[in-house]
């Protein structure tokens, strides 16, 4: 499934379509440049899940927690800063997978431990000033 | 020591440092930071052996910080410890460590809100060096790898964030900027030093047109990468050939988003005191823009030593130290709390 958007903020569509994934799997990873907007598209998707919170970049922290409505968490990852799959180990990432909704940046970062792992995947990219979006498994 | 002698045991840990220190009635006399050195042998902030070096260290940090202040365990009114925001691994190391050590000497715990904690740093006085403190109530610009924010502070105790990064914070966009300039994570301090000998006029930057007290910097991000790309076509080795004055411009936009809201806050709060905390504020052109603001408005400009800008204990202590002169301790159940939110420190965009 893709999704094209000609503005940054034009991707209230691609939210939809990722809500309706991560009700089948809790676990989404988005791959892209830097500057190709994963972090804008997870600020549209955490604002249509009805996150009230400032959802903001993760690479400082590694990861953000937010709560949906009904209380349920969820994790924003960012694994840009790691230098290794053992540091996402470090942190517990196994028990993040299992505690809530995982929306994770950079997962080119930890592609051993995704491997193993059920997960929707999503390639941002930028093309002649539009952001392009694909959905895969 | 005299009996009424408020002496506290900081510790820090909510992401890569470590550190402890230790406080008498608001005078630094230790202030241990570690990992730095494991930092620098690796290259850069390695979280791996951070978030782990955290166990290992935390003991000779704070067996240090004491020896380095020379007081003993006995001495200590109380330990003050980082509760959160953090990532959990961490914050547990440093909780642990203060509830252990405080049922063992029976003393007090207090419970610290780290971005409080930069605020309050302002307020570490340095032994035979006192500098003027900000008087209250007073605007502080917290910039760091990890926060940008405008706080209006009413008391030790009582603050609101005013204003916020809705993306990026500036120290991550210093670094990944740098980042795509090729130069080394993290990269801001480097960017910095080309910037000084560069053009800040060479090219001109947007700058986001964001509501309110607020910041976004991953616009300026996305600028810089589109420009480099469409220059490199036209003229390949154009980043490398115009390197210092690409920094110059970067830096005099990110500090002019930051000190333009600033200035902001300052019509809106109207304070006397003005306040620049975070590790970016070594900053070179953020420094002297903030210095500049100050005079031409008329207000005391404060800005901490370095060494309390960054992650350090000292600021902990510093926060604890307020809140047992108001009573208000932790018992053992106390817990990291990532997410923490004080009662006290509440967002409130005006």
């Amino acid at each position: 499934m893709q999704f094209t958007s000609e503005t940054p903020t034009d991707l209230t569509s691609a939210a939809h379509y990722a809500m309706e994934q991560l009700r089948h799997n809790p676990i989404m990873v988005f791959r892209g440049e830097m500057g190709a907007g994963k972090t804008t598209f997870i600020k549209t998707l955490c604002q249509q899940m009805g996150i009230t919170e400032e959802v903001s970049s993760p690479t400082f922290s590694l990861v953000n927690e937010y709560r949906l409505p009904d209380g349920m968490p969820v994790f924003h990852f960012d694994f840009y800063r790691i230098q290794n799959e053992s540091e996402a180990l470090d942190m517990g990432i196994y028990e993040y997978f299992d505690s809530g909704i995982c929306l994770i940046e950079w997962g080119e970062k930890i592609e051993g431990i995704l491997a193993k792992e059920k997960h929707t995947s999503v390639r941002i990219c930028e093309e002649n000033g539009k952001r392009i979006l694909t959905f895969g498994n | 020591m005299n009996r009424t002698d408020i002496i506290i045991l900081g510790i820090e840990s909510s992401c890569d440092d470590t550190s402890a220190s230790v406080i008498r009635n608001g005078e630094v006399l230790s202030n241990v930071v570690a990992g730095q050195e494991i930092h620098r042998l690796y290259g850069g902030v390695v979280p791996e052996l951070a978030s782990r070096a955290h166990e290992s260290n935390i003991v000779p940090v704070v067996e240090t910080a004491l020896r380095n202040a020379n007081v003993a365990k006995s001495e200590l009114s109380a330990i003050a410890f980082t509760k959160g925001p953090g990532l959990p691994g961490s914050l547990m190391v440093g909780v642990s460590f203060a509830k252990a050590m405080s049922m063992a000497l029976q003393i007090p715990l207090v419970e610290v809100h780290h971005m409080q904690a930069h605020v309050l740093a302002h307020f570490a006085q340095v032994p035979n060096n006192p500098k003027p403190l900000p008087e209250f109530p007073f605007l502080c610009l917290t910039v760091s790898g990890g926060h940008t924010q405008l706080v209006w502070v009413t008391s030790p105790m009582k603050m609101e964030i005013v204003g916020e990064t809705l993306d990026d914070a500036a120290g991550e966009a210093f670094d990944k900027i740098a980042k795509i300039l090729g130069l080394p994570y993290p990269g801001g301090p480097e960017l910095d030093k080309l910037a000084r000998e560069g053009n800040p006029a060479f090219i001109r930057f947007p700058h986001p047109r964001i509501d309110k007290l607020d910041f976004s910097f991953s616009g300026l991000k996305t600028s810089v990468l589109y420009h480099l790309r469409d220059k490199e076509k036209e003229e390949p080795g154009y980043t490398q050939k115009n390197l210092k004055d690409i920094c110059a411009s970067v830096q005099h936009t990110i500090t002019d988003i930051l000190i333009d809201k600033l200035n902001l806050a300052v019509k809106k709060f109207k304070p006397r005191d003005i306040a620049l905390a975070g590790g970016v504020s070594a900053n070179s052109e953020l420094r002297k823009k903030f210095g500049e603001l100050a005079q031409k408005r008329g207000l005391h400009a404060h800005i901490p030593a370095f060494e309390f800008c960054t992650d350090n204990a000292a600021m902990i202590a510093i926060a604890g130290m307020f809140k047992f002169q108001e009573g208000i301790f932790s018992d053992l159940s106390a817990a990291a709390d990532p997410r923490y939110q004080d009662s006290q420190f509440v967002t409130h965009k005006p």
